[in-house]
Order: C-alpha cells, then sequence, then structure tokens
C-alpha cells in the first residue's frame, strides 16, 4: 500500500491541476469542464504514480501511454501535463485563443505529451488496442493507460476494441471509465442506459473491478494492483462526481460545459485555491 | 509479359510479402479479410506480423492506427466500401489527422463486385479519402504498377490508400518505377486527352488505338496516383489537345473527373467531359456487361470520345 504522505502528495497535486483546469476556463471563457474534473483525480494519480514517463523526453522509447477517449475532457490531461513539466504553465493561458497549441480536443502534433487525436468518441480504445499490441510485438512492457466517459459507451467501436483486446490478451490495456453518470442531455443512464458497466466489460473477457473514482487512495492501490488478471485488460469502472471539486457543479449535467462570467471564473479559482491550501497545510502537518 | 492476365489481389499480396522479408516493420491487419486479399503467404511467414480482428473495420482502422504509433508499417486490405464508407471518421481522424503511416486498400473497387450490388460496390471512395488532408490516394492500372505502386506506398511515409479490382486483369507495361502523384503518358496524340486511372485504362487503350484508325489523334495518360494529381501533366495536356476525356471506375461526381476539371477551371480552362457512373446506386450484374451498361469499356469510350469531339 502507498503512504500516506504519497496520498496527500497527489491530492494536493490533483487540487493544483484543478486550478490550472480554472485557469483555462478563466482564459478562455469556456470549456468541457464536468468531465475534466471528474476525471482529474485518475488523471493526475496515473501520469504522478503511476506512468513510466519523462516530460523532457516525451518521446522515449519505453514509456507508458496516455489516450484520453474522452477527448472533450482534454482541460484534465492539460492541467495535469503542465503541472508534470511536459511545457511551461503559460501555455495554459492560451487555452481557447487562435493557434492555440491546445485545441478543445488534443492534437498530439502540437502539445508534448498527447499520444493521439481524441475527440471523436470511441476511437481510443481501439488506437489503444494497436498501441498494445505493436508495444508488445516489440517486446516492451509498457502500458496503455485510457481514459473514457460512461457517455461514450454506446459508440460500437468500443466494443470492437474491447473484443481486440480480450482476444490479443493485451493486459498492458488500463482503461478507466469515467462513470459520473451524466452527459449533456442528462443521466446516462436515461439517455442510454449501459448498465451493468461491469458485467459488460466481464463478458468482453475483462478483468474488472469498481472503484471511487475520486478517491485517490483507491485509485492508487487499483493501479498498484495492475493486471488484476494476467492476460485480461483491465477495466476500472470509476464511479465519479461530474464537475467534482467545484460545489456549484458537483453532480450537475449542465455544468457539462461551462462558460462561466468573470466572477464566476473568480470566484470557482478561489474555491480550489482555498482547498488546494488545506491539503498543502495538511501534507506540512503530516509529512 | 504484357498481355499476361494476373489476379490483382494475389499480386497485391505477394508484393507486401515480399517485401516483409525486408522490411520487419511491415505487419498486416485482417477484418477476415487477409486470405482473400492475397495474404495467405504471409500468415504463413510471418504469424506474428499478422493480425486477425474479425468484421469490425472501423476498429481496424483505429488498431491500426495504434500499430502505427509504435514504428510499424500496418497494411490493411478489405472490401474497398468498407474500408472506406464504413470507417470514414476513423480514417480521417486516426490515420489522417494523425498523420499515421498505415496502408489501406480497398479490394475489389468500383463496381468489380458486379453481381452483388450496390452495399459492395465503391463508387465514392477516391471522392471521400481525397478529402482527407495528406492521404494519397492511388489506383494502380495493371500487375505492374500494383506491384510497383505498393513499393511506393510502403517507402511513402504516410497515410495511402489504394484501390484495387477483382477479376483478373492483363499486364499492360513494362515496369518501371513508380513515382507518386506522377501519371504516364501511354499514347501521344493532339484532338483530344483522356486520362484514365486504375481499371479502365485498358479500355482506354483499346478506344485510343481504335480511334486513331478512325483517324481521332488520342493522347491517352494513365494516371495511377490520383490525389495529388498530376498537375504538370493535366495542364500539359489541355494545352495541348484543349480537350480533356476522364475515365473512372468511380461516379462521375468527386473523383478523377472532378479533380481534372477543378485544375483546369483553375489553371487551364477547357472543355471536360468525365465518364464513370453517374450518381446512382449502380445496377448489378456481370462484371463486363455492366462496365459497358455504364459505357465504361473500350466500345463506350470510343463512342463518347466522338460524340464529345463533335
Amino acid at each position: 500500500m502507498t503512504d500516506f504522505n504519497e496520498i496527500a502528495f497527489l491530492e494536493l497535486t490533483a487540487s493544483k491541476c484543478r486550478e490550472n483546469v480554472i485557469r483555462m476556463i478563466k482564459a478562455s471563457e469556456h470549456g468541457h469542464i464536468g468531465g475534466a474534473l471528474s476525471c482529474l483525480d485518475i488523471v493526475t494519480a496515473v501520469y504522478f504514480h503511476a506512468m513510466n514517463i519523462d516530460p523532457a523526453d516525451p518521446k522515449k522509447e519505453d514509456r507508458d501511454r496516455f489516450i484520453l477517449s474522452a477527448g472533450h475532457k482534454c482541460l484534465a490531461q492539460y492541467a495535469v501535463l503542465a503541472e508534470k513539466g511536459y511545457f511551461p504553465k503559460s501555455i495554459l493561458d492560451t487555452y481557447g485563443s487562435l493557434h492555440s497549441k491546445m485545441p478543445g480536443h488534443p492534437d498530439m502534433h502540437k502539445l508534448p505529451g498527447v499520444e493521439a487525436n481524441t475527440g471523436a468518441l470511441g476511437h481510443g480504445l481501439s488506437i489503444a488496442c494497436g498501441m498494445a499490441l505493436g508495444l508488445r510485438n516489440e517486446h516492451s512492457d509498457a502500458k496503455i493507460y485510457v481514459v473514457m466517459g460512461d457517455g461514450e459507451l454506446p459508440e460500437g467501436s468500443n466494443w470492437e476494441a474491447a473484443s481486440v483486446a480480450s482476444h490479443y490478451h493485451l493486459d498492458n490495456i488500463v482503461l478507466f471509465v469515467d462513470n459520473n453518470g451524466l452527459q449533456i442531455s442528462g443521466k446516462v443512464e436515461e439517455v442510454m442506459n449501459m448498465t451493468p458497466i461491469d458485467e459488460r466489460f466481464k463478458a468482453f473477457g475483462w478483468a474488472v473491478k469498481n472503484i471511487d473514482g475520486n478517491d485517490m487512495r483507491e485509485i492508487v492501490d487499483t493501479l498498484d494492483s495492475i493486471p488484476l488478471e494476467k492476460g485480461k485488460p483491465t477495466a476500472i469502472i470509476a464511479h465519479t462526481v461530474k464537475c467534482k471539486g467545484l460545489a456549484e457543479g458537483e453532480g450537475n449535467a449542465a455544468f457539462h460545459y461551462w462558460s462561466p462570467s468573470r466572477e464566476e471564473a473568480e470566484a470557482a479559482e478561489e474555491e480550489i485555491k482555498k482547498r488546494t491550501l488545506a491539503l498543502e497545510q495538511k501534507s506540512g502537518e503530516k509529512i | 509479359m504484357i498481355g499476361e492476365y494476373l489476379d490483382p489481389r494475389k499480386e497485391f499480396g505477394k508484393a507486401v510479402t515480399e517485401l516483409a522479408k525486408a522490411n520487419e516493420k511491415i505487419v498486416v491487419l485482417s477484418a477476415d479479410s487477409g486470405k482473400s486479399s492475397g495474404f495467405g503467404d504471409f500468415v504463413k511467414q510471418y504469424p506474428d506480423r499478422y493480425f486477425e480482428c474479425g468484421i469490425m473495420e472501423q476498429g481496424v482502422i483505429g488498431v491500426a492506427s495504434g500499430l502505427a504509433t509504435t514504428g510499424k508499417i500496418p497494411v490493411f486490405c478489405a472490401i474497398a466500401p468498407f474500408v472506406t464508407a464504413r470507417p470514414f471518421e476513423m480514417f480521417r481522424n486516426d490515420l489522417g489527422y494523425m498523420k499515421q503511416n498505415v496502408k489501406v486498400v480497398g479490394r475489389n473497387c468500383g463496381i468489380s463486385y458486379s453481381d452483388l450490388g450496390a452495399t459492395h460496390h465503391s463508387l465514392e471512395d477516391f471522392a471521400i479519402i481525397r478529402m482527407i488532408p495528406g492521404v494519397v490516394v492511388l489506383a494502380p492500372q495493371d500487375p505492374t504498377e500494383i506491384r510497383t505502386a505498393v513499393r511506393a506506398m510502403i517507402e511513402h511515409e504516410g497515410p495511402v490508400y489504394m484501390r484495387i479490382g477483382n477479376p483478373k486483369i492483363p499486364v499492360l507495361f513494362d515496369e518501371q518505377p513508380f513515382v507518386i502523384g506522377k501519371g504516364r503518358i501511354i499514347r501521344e496524340g493532339t484532338d483530344v486527352t483522356i486520362i484514365s486511372t486504375g481499371s479502365t485504362t485498358k479500355a482506354a487503350m483499346e478506344a485510343a488505338d481504335s480511334l486513331l484508325k478512325q483517324g481521332v489523334s488520342v493522347r491517352l495518360i494513365g494516371m495511377p496516383t490520383v490525389c495529388p494529381i498530376d498537375e504538370e501533366l493535366v495542364i500539359e495536356s489541355a494545352l495541348k489537345t484543349k480537350r480533356i476525356i476522364t475515365v473512372e471506375e468511380h461516379y462521375t461526381d468527386g473523383g478523377l473527373g472532378t479533380l481534372v476539371s477543378e485544375l483546369c477551371s483553375t489553371k487551364c480552362p477547357v472543355r471536360v467531359k468525365r465518364l464513370g457512373i453517374p450518381k446512382t446506386y449502380a445496377s448489378s450484374g456481370p462484371y463486363d456487361e455492366l462496365l459497358a451498361y455504364y459505357s465504361l469499356d473500350a466500345k463506350g469510350i470510343e463512342k463518347s470520345t466522338l460524340e464529345f469531339l463533335k
């Protein structure tokens, strides 16, 4: 089990990343905040705890890969990449501006650390399967981490890829389903009921675990036990809260995409900074 | 040997398999389509580099993209509409937008799966794939060009779409290096230029020869690269003959004819007549009869040319 200090550090880092998210939204006055904040604890843990990566050498051959299948949650990835040191944080202020290196969905040719051009839903897992096959063929131990939204589960291509992953025993794939339960039109179960998500993946031959996707210790302990079963791809159904960390938006489908006023953005900034400060103090006491 | 009839799928598969011996990066993907794409020997020789995915063309394009990110050169061949129209968005995003070094080959192209009907015809593949920035579109015209085009396709860094047919086709040309983006002058002439691509070039050659006997001098251009088109050769032909006829086993809209028309209207306005299939769901039946029905046999091309020159 990971020690308390690391969990505290990761929680603090996630809070700083949430600040980064708000910084981008403040700069552009809009963004897909809900999904970005629901998966942010996962993305933070994957980059800061699990992945074999070097921000100074983003293309190093034996690196682990991260694919954000739900590309609209890119604020989370941008925030974490910046916090990890892939690029200066000043670039965050260009989000939404002309020719930004950070479009509304990630572009691997514009920003270091991005491995795939996602945004059209249902693409990430197929690409991950190809990466997993190619890396295994090269005798690499690298893993491919994927974050998929629960709203994109009905895309048929996901299930094509789910079949490939189990058929080829791709236990180097770690899929997080960001199960925040809400999509743009409302509750995922009402828009298109894909439950039971865990049983569906099990039926496709995956090793599956349900976790609280906003609980850092649970995320980290799960990451430490990958693959859940040798020879099977791992699907982690991460039960999360949409817009986690911003009180007004938590569990609110209206915060799928947010266009705040200056005052609203500043209030959000203040709220999250307070959280960061509290976590800093908590870390200071315990470390 | 000139005139020898060979199976385009077998020639294609053989060419890839031969290159795979020296180039270990080449891997083959199948959507239950590998063996019928000429990869029987590849499967036997390189089982670790052959990935059967079953019938899931959208998934396969994504898998190919991911493989390419690891340095592999994936080759994926299946029935043309199922690797173009069906997974179009995957082609656009995962291969085009991501600039991945993947080679997609649509076989049984055009109406060559003639009797199977419109679901299995591919008459818009040039039109849709050429709209994806950075994708090369090839349509080799005979078995020799299939072999050389495969080599060029593998050597080219970036996504390529190539279409090949189904029935045996005759060798038309002696081997020469395939240069992507370059057409070839098959016959010199002064009255009209016929520009053909892929499967229709044999009929265009016969039509040109017959027209010459009737006193019509045809400049015949073979255009095995549809995109990027050989602008220099098209403009040179437009200046020389003032009139151009395009021939393709594709809709008259959106393909070679449209490309030539776009180019001429911009850089060298001349009259262009586009021969192909009208934008409809094509009928079914024996391949040769269907081609004749749509005036894509030698007689049809000849008749259309004479009408155009009236």
